[in-house]
């Protein structure tokens, strides 16, 4: 791929994924804002495929649009609130909430100033591509073993904290 | 394969990301789209490492990055069990209902 065909292509992805971010947290009826996101999850993954981070892209399709979304959605449909959509979808101290963010932007944006941070030091590169799922299997087995494992144990105690939480008390 | 994605212009993707998610999260009544905010920032902070492990072709950021989708799963999970245990005892989900600690 040429240069200018992954940026024009980078651009694109960026842009229709802060669109669809906003459409999202501005949406009044859940279900549509769930819709953006998922839209906002793909453009993402495709930028992870432009960062050459296949197996990213692939576990952001798999994990995030294919279940932790459906999960969203299932949930919405499970609640029922058509309620919901009437009321204001912003509190009213959402001034504040902008001011914060467009902050927090601002000084993100501003982050890699070189009068304010130390410019980083250009690193010599791999002979392996990082992508590669053999790169990352390896690192993940035996640099990041003991992590992984939490990683289990982290999922392991969601599940139970889920149905603890949700379970009925009258229920024996 | 060249990474043609400038880093400066990642980052500055990864803030705005974030900014967004933040005044989701600050901002939205309704506490299902709270978390979906968080997602959202969750989400920005993997492009931050999917960039930064294109640029020191590095595999760590992506492991970081696969640990991230990890801890959202679970905090998707427990987070919506919250939910639907405080829906039970008051319907709606509304922030500003949920006054009392206990119920």
């Amino acid at each position: 791929m040429g240069i200018l065909a992954g940026q024009s292509a980078f651009y694109y992805l960026a842009a229709v994924s802060v669109a669809s971010a906003i459409l999202a947290i501005t949406r009044r009826n859940p279900v549509h804002s769930m819709l953006w996101v998922l839209a906002l999850f793909v453009h993402v993954a495709g930028i992870f495929l432009l960062a050459g981070a296949e197996f990213l892209a692939a576990v952001q399709v798999i994990v995030y649009a294919g279940a932790i979304l459906v999960f969203y959605l299932f949930f919405l449909m499970l609640l029922d609130l058509p309620a919901e959509t009437a009321g204001p979808r912003f509190g009213a101290h959402w001034p504040l909430c902008a001011a914060a963010g467009l902050a927090f932007a601002a000084l993100a944006w501003y982050a890699d100033d070189p009068r304010l941070v130390p410019a980083m030091q250009p690193v010599e590169r791999a002979t392996r591509s990082p992508g590669s799922l053999r790169s990352i299997g390896m690192a993940l087995f035996t640099q990041f073993a003991l992590p992984f494992e939490i990683t289990s144990l982290i999922l392991l105690a969601a599940i139970v904290g889920a149905v603890v939480v949700a379970k009925r008390k009258n229920v024996p | 394969m060249v990474p043609s994605v400038p880093l400066g212009a990642c980052l500055g993707l990864s803030a705005v990301l974030f900014a967004i998610g933040l005044v989701g999260f600050l901002g939205r009544r309704n506490i299902i789209l709270m978390l979906v905010s968080i997602e959202i920032m969750l989400n920005a902070v993997n492009v931050s490492f999917a960039a930064f492990s294109s640029q020191l072709q590095d595999p760590r950021g992506q492991i970081l990055a696969l640990f991230v989708i990890a801890v959202a799963a679970a905090e998707a999970a427990v987070g919506l069990g919250l939910v639907l245990a405080l829906n039970r005892n008051r319907p709606g989900v509304s922030v500003a209902d949920l006054t009392e600690l206990k119920y």
